[in-house]
C-alpha cells in the first residue's frame, strides 16, 4: 500500500519533476561549459550548449508527456471502477500538473533559439 | 494496522454516528482535565496550539509593529531632502533591521504561527502532533527575536542590508559584531522555522478528521504543506550560507574572497536560491487563507479547488528557478539569465489560476462587503499590480535599468503587503471569532482598512516614479533639485497613513479581543469549513466525520452532533492527552496519538539554545558551550518523557474501529518527522557540495591550487569502511531488537556502542589525514570546502554519536524493546543518513580533484 501511494505521489509531482530535472541541466550545463570555456565545443556538428538545451528539453518533454499519457490512462480505469475520491482526485491532480509542466518546459527551452550561448 | 488504507475510502453517504448517546457522566470532564492549561507561572509551559498558536501570532505582530516604527523613522528622514534627523550609520542599521525583522521575524512566523492556531482546528485535530516542538519553536523565536531586535538600541544592529552581501558583510568591511549577529541570530531562527515546518508537514498529512481525505482537504491545509515543504527544501541554502560566511568571519575560511580563490556570488546563490522562493513561502499561506475566507463572504463553495491545488504546487517547484533573477545585474551569460526569465514569467500563471478561481467564487456568490472581504479585495488590487511590475522586472533588459532603485522597493512593497499583509488582516478579522468571545468591530475594521489602503498606495505608488527617475535604494539622504522632493513628502505622508490604520486595529484589539479557550464568538460568518464548530483547549469534542469540504453546510447539525461526543474519540483512551491519526491520503483511522503535556522543557531548551547562539555572537564561547550543553540536557530530558510504549489495549473509538495506542515503523509520526528531518539535512549538505563545485568553476585550473597535493585515497577508502560497518551493526541491531528477549545477553546496547566506536573513528581518520597534509583551510577557498565538508560531517556524527548513547540509555532504563522501539528508529535512520552523507562527503573530497584532472 506504501508503494501503490509514494507511487501515485511521484505521478503526480511527475511533470514538475521533470521540469526540475531539465532546469537544473538547462542552467547547470551552460554555466559549466561557459566558465570551462568550452563552449565551442560540438556534438555531431551542433554546438555543445545548444546540443544540451534541446536534448535536455526534449527529455523532460517526453517524460512529462509519458506522465500525462500514464495518468490518462489511469484516470480512465478509475472511472471505470469504483475508485476512491482520494484517487479520483490524485489522477486529475496529475493530468493537470503534467500537462502544464509540458508548457513551462517548451518555454523553458526557447532562449536556446533566441540567444548566443555564453555572452 | 487496525485500519489499513483501501481504494474504498469514506464517500459521500451520510456517515452513521460512530458513538452513542448519552455518553458516560465523566468522559468529558476527563477529556477536559486532560487538556487543562497550566496555572500561575506555569502557564507558560502550556503547549497546546491554542495557547502557544495565539503567542506566535502576537509575537510576530509585535514584530510586525516594531519593524514598522523602523520604516516611520526612515521616511521620516527622506521627507525632505538634506535632512539631518538620523546618520547614515543608524540608517543603515534600520534598513537592514525592517527588511530583516519583517522577512524573518514577521512575515515567516507569523504564517507557520496562524497555522498552527489554526490547522488543528480547522481539520478536527486536538492538537499538532508535536506540541513541545512548537512550544520549542516559540520560545527559541521570541527569546532570540527580541535579543536580535535589541541590538538596535547599542549600535550593534546589522547594517550591510537585509541580504548581507559579502565583500560588505565580511570581516574586512565590517569587523564589528553587526553582522555576526545576523549571521548567528538568523540562522538560528530558521531553524526554528524549520521545526515548525516539519509539525506542520506531519499535521497535515496525519491528523485530520475522520473522511478528510486528499480531495476534501482545506485549501488553507494544502497551502500550508506546500509551504512546509518550501521551507524543508529552501532554507537550508540560507542556514549554509551563514554558516559559511560565519566561518569566514570567525576563522578567515575564504569562502567569499575572491583574492583567495573565493567568490562573493556563491553567497548571493545561495541567499537567493532561499530568498525567492521565500517571498512565495509567504505568499502561499496568504493564498490559503484568502481561499478560506472568500467562500465564507460570498457563501458558496470555492471555483476551481483542483485548479488552486494545481496552482499551489505548480507555484511551490517554479519559485525554486526563480532566484537568479536577483542577480540579473552580476554579469552572469545572458543565457542563463533567460532560464530565470522564463520561470519568472512563468510562475505568474498559476497565480493567475488563483485570482480567476477567487474572482469567479466572488461572481458565483453573493460577496458581503464585510472587513474581511474589503481586506481581499485591496488585496486582489494591490497583489496585481505588484504582480504587474514583477513581470516587468523579470525582463533582464528592464531590470538592468531598474535595478537597486526605488522602483524596486514599490515593486516588492505592493508584493509583499498586497500578498501577504492584506490577506493576514483580513483572516485576524476573519478568524478573531474562533479565538476572541467578541469578533472584531466591523465598523473600526472599515476605517483600518480604509487608512490602510490607501495609506500603502500613497506610499508606494510614487516610489515607482521616483525609481524611475532615478533614486537610488538605500541611501540616507539626497540633495535637493533633483525632482525627488515631493514624491518623497507623499510617500512619507502614506506611511504615516498606514500607521495610523495599524494603530487603530491595536485599538480594537485592546476593546474587543477577550481570549476564549471555549465560549468563543462563534461561527458568525456561517463558514463551511471545521474550525467553526464549538471547541475548546481539547479541540472538539468528538473527531467528526466529514463527506464535503464544507460539512458545516452539507452535514445539518454537525456542530451539535460533535459536541455531544456523537462522533469518534469523545474523550480520553489512555487518560492523558491525546490525538486521532488518520491515514495522510483516505483519511481513515489509525491510531491513538499519545501527546504530551505542558513542561518545562521545551521553554527551557529554548532559552539555552537561544543563549547560545547569542552569546557566541559576542565571543562569549565559555559561556555560550555552557548554554549549548545545557539545551542538549534540557532536550534529552524532554524526549525522555515522550515514546511511551502501548500503555493500554487497542481502544475503541466508536464506528467500530478499535485502534492502538501506539505505532513503530513507517505510520508512526515521528517516522515522518525523521524523514523530514532527513530531507532539511540532505538538502543543506547539497547546498554544501553545490559551493564545493561553485568554487571549482571559479578555479578550473586550481583544483587543488599549486603546491597543495590531494590527499592519498587508502584513508580516504578505510573511512568510507568505518562507515558502512557503523551502518552494519545498527542493521544487525535493529533485527536483533525485533525479537529480542530481554532476559538474554543484551546485544542491542553492544551492537550500538561498537557503531558508535566505528562513526566516530570515520572522521577523526578523514579530519587527521587532511590536516598532516598540511591542507589549509584558510590558505584557498579548496582547503576552506574541503574542511567544511568535514566540520559539516564532524557535527552529524556527533549528534549521531548523542543520539546513538540515548538509545543505548534508554535501554538501560527499560524503556526500549521489541514493541517500543521508536526511539531505536529515529535513531537507526538518522544514523543510516550520517553514514550516506559521510560516504559521499568521501567520494567528493578524494574522488573530484582527480576527477577533474588532479595528480
Amino acid at each position: 500500500m506504501a508503494a501503490r501511494r509514494a507511487w501515485q505521489v511521484f505521478i503526480m509531482l511527475g511533470g514538475l519533476f521533470a521540469w526540475a530535472a531539465q532546469f537544473t541541466i538547462l542552467y547547470g550545463a551552460t554555466s559549466t561549459i561557459c566558465a570551462l570555456d568550452r563552449a565551442g565545443a560540438t556534438v555531431l556538428g551542433i554546438g555543445i550548449i545548444p546540443a544540451t538545451i534541446i536534448g535536455g528539453t526534449v527529455a523532460a518533454l517526453a517524460a512529462a508527456a509519458a506522465v500525462l499519457a500514464h495518468a490518462l490512462r489511469r484516470h480512465r480505469a478509475l472511472q471505470a471502477a469504483d475508485a476512491s475520491a482520494a484517487d479520483v482526485f490524485m489522477s486529475q491532480a496529475a493530468i493537470l500538473i503534467s500537462a502544464f509542466s509540458l508548457a513551462a518546459i517548451a518555454w523553458h527551452g526557447l532562449p536556446a533559439f533566441i540567444l548566443p550561448a555564453c555572452a | 494496522m487496525n485500519a489499513p488504507e483501501s481504494p474504498r475510502s469514506f464517500e459521500r453517504e451520510k456517515p452513521e454516528f460512530p458513538n452513542p448517546l448519552p455518553r458516560p457522566d465523566d468522559e468529558f470532564e476527563k477529556l477536559k482535565k486532560a487538556w487543562k492549561a497550566p496555572k500561575g507561572i506555569s502557564f507558560i509551559t502550556a503547549v497546546n496550539n491554542t495557547y502557544v498558536g495565539l503567542w506566535y501570532v502576537g509575537t510576530a505582530f509585535l514584530f510586525f509593529v516594531l519593524a514598522g516604527i523602523l520604516a516611520l523613522i526612515m521616511r521620516a528622514q527622506l521627507t525632505v531632502p538634506e535632512s539631518d534627523l538620523i546618520g547614515h550609520d543608524l540608517y543603515n542599521q534600520l534598513f537592514t533591521m525592517h527588511g530583516t525583522v519583517m522577512m524573518f521575524l514577521f512575515a515567516v512566523p507569523a504564517v507557520e504561527a496562524a497555522s498552527v492556531y489554526l490547522l488543528p482546528n480547522m481539520q478536527a485535530a486536538r492538537d499538532l502532533p508535536f506540541p513541545r516542538l512548537s512550544a520549542y519553536a516559540f520560545w527559541a523565536y521570541f527569546v532570540g527575536g527580541l535579543v536580535f531586535f535589541a541590538t538596535i538600541f547599542f549600535g550593534l544592529a546589522p547594517n550591510t542590508g537585509w541580504f548581507m552581501y559579502p565583500p560588505l558583510s565580511s570581516l574586512k568591511y565590517s569587523p564589528a559584531d553587526n553582522a555576526d549577529w545576523w549571521l548567528l541570530g538568523i540562522g538560528f531562527i530558521e531553524i526554528s522555522a524549520i521545526a515548525g515546518a516539519i509539525e506542520i508537514i506531519v499535521g497535515v498529512m496525519k491528523t485530520r478528521a475522520v473522511g478528510m481525505s486528499l480531495d476534501k482537504m482545506p485549501v488553507y491545509s494544502w497551502a500550508m504543506l506546500v509551504f512546509a515543504a518550501m521551507i524543508i527544501v529552501g532554507f537550508p541554502a540560507i542556514i549554509l550560507g551563514t554558516l559559511l560566511l560565519e566561518l569566514e568571519r570567525a576563522f578567515d575560511w575564504p569562502f567569499f574572497i575572491a583574492e583567495r580563490g573565493g567568490d562573493p556570488l556563491l553567497w548571493q546563490h545561495l541567499f537567493w536560491f532561499f530568498g525567492h522562493p521565500e517571498v512565495y513561502i509567504i505568499f502561499i499561506p496568504a493564498t490559503g487563507m484568502v481561499s478560506m475566507i472568500v467562500p465564507a463572504m460570498a457563501q458558496t463553495p470555492l471555483i476551481g479547488y483542483r485548479l488552486i491545488v494545481l496552482a499551489l504546487i505548480a507555484t511551490g517547484f517554479l519559485s525554486f528557478g526563480l532566484w537568479v533573477h536577483h542577480m540579473f545585474a552580476t554579469g552572469l551569460p545572458k543565457m542563463s539569465l533567460s532560464f530565470f526569465s522564463a520561470a519568472s514569467t512563468a510562475v505568474a500563471v498559476p497565480s493567475g489560476i488563483q485570482v480567476f478561481a477567487w474572482i469567479a467564487t466572488i461572481a458565483a456568490g453573493r460577496i458581503r462587503l464585510t472587513t474581511p472581504s474589503l481586506f481581499i479585495i485591496g488585496f486582489l488590487f494591490i497583489f496585481n499590480l505588484g504582480g504587474l511590475t514583477g513581470v516587468m522586472v523579470a525582463m533582464a533588459p528592464f531590470d538592468w535599468q531598474a535595478h537597486d532603485t526605488y522602483f524596486i522597493v514599490a515593486h516588492l512593497h505592493y508584493v509583499l503587503i498586497g500578498g501577504m499583509v492584506f490577506p493576514l488582516f483580513a483572516a485576524f478579522y476573519y478568524w478573531v471569532p474562533v479565538a476572541s468571545k467578541r469578533a472584531l468591530s466591523e465598523r473600526v475594521g472599515r476605517w483600518v482598512f480604509g487608512l490602510m489602503f490607501v495609506g500603502v498606495n500613497v506610499t508606494f505608488f510614487p516610489m515607482h516614479i521616483t525609481g524611475l527617475i532615478g533614486m537610488p535604494r538605500r541611501v540616507y539622504t539626497y540633495p535637493v533639485g533633483m525632482g525627488w522632493d515631493e514624491l518623497n513628502l507623499v510617500s512619507t505622508v502614506g506611511a504615516f497613513m498606514i500607521a495610523a490604520g495599524v494603530a487603530l486595529f491595536l485599538v480594537d484589539l485592546a476593546r474587543n479581543f477577550r481570549f476564549a479557550s471555549e465560549e468563543n464568538a462563534g461561527n458568525v460568518w456561517n463558514a463551511g469549513t471545521l474550525e467553526w464548530l464549538p471547541n475548546g483547549n481539547y479541540a472538539t469534542r468528538s473527531i467528526p466525520h466529514v463527506v464535503s469540504r464544507e460539512p458545516l453546510w452539507d452535514q445539518p447539525n454537525l456542530s451539535e452532533d460533535v459536541e455531544a461526543g456523537r462522533y469518534y474519540l469523545p474523550g480520553t483512551a489512555t487518560g492523558g492527552r491525546e490525538a486521532l491519526v488518520t491515514s495522510p491520503f483516505d483519511a481513515r483511522p489509525q491510531y491513538i496519538l499519545q501527546i504530551p503535556g505542558p513542561g518545562w522543557q521545551p521553554f527551557l531548551a529554548a532559552l539555552f539554545t537561544a543563549a547560545f547562539f547569542l552569546l557566541l555572537t559576542v565571543k562569549a564561547v565559555f559561556s555560550s558551550a555552557v548554554c549549548g550543553v545545557l539545551a542538549i540536557g534540557c532536550v534529552i530530558w524532554w524526549l525522555w518523557e515522550t515514546d511511551p510504549g502501548p500503555v493500554r489495549p487497542p481502544a475503541d473509538i466508536g464506528g467500530g474501529h478499535t485502534v492502538p495506542v501506539y505505532v513503530t515503523g513507517p505510520m508512526n509520526h515521528s517516522w515522518w518527522a525523521m524523514i523530514a528531518l532527513i530531507v532539511v539535512c540532505g538538502m543543506i549538505f547539497t547546498c554544501l557540495i553545490f559551493s564545493y563545485l561553485f568554487l571549482w568553476l571559479v578555479n578550473p585550473s586550481a583544483w587543488p591550487p599549486a603546491g597543495v597535493v590531494p590527499t592519498d585515497l587508502p584513508p580516504g577508502g578505510i573511512a568510507a569502511v568505518l562507515y558502512a560497518a557503523s551502518a552494519l551493526l545498527i542493521g544487525a541491531a535493529s533485527r536483533r531488537l525485533r525479537g529480542e528477549d530481554r532476559r538474554s545477553p543484551a546485544s542491542v546496547p553492544l551492537l550500538i556502542a561498537g557503531a558508535v566506536v566505528l562513526l566516530a573513528a570515520a572522521p577523526a581518520l578523514d579530519l587527521r589525514t587532511h590536516w598532516e597534509t598540511a591542507l589549509s583551510p584558510s590558505a584557498h577557498a579548496y582547503g576552506a570546502a574541503v574542511y567544511g565538508i568535514i566540520a559539516f560531517q564532524i557535527l552529524f556524527v556527533g549528534t549521531s554519536l548523542i543520539m546513538g548513547l540515548y538509545t543505548i540509555a534508554r535501554w538501560l532504563a527499560r524503556k526500549l524493546d521489541s514493541v517500543r522501539r521508536t526511539t531505536f528508529d529515529n535513531t537507526m535512520l538518522f544514523w543510516y543518513y550520517t553514514v550516506g552523507q559521510g560516504v559521499v562527503g568521501l567520494l567528493v573530497v578524494y574522488g573530484f580533484p582527480r576527477l577533474v584532472g588532479g595528480p
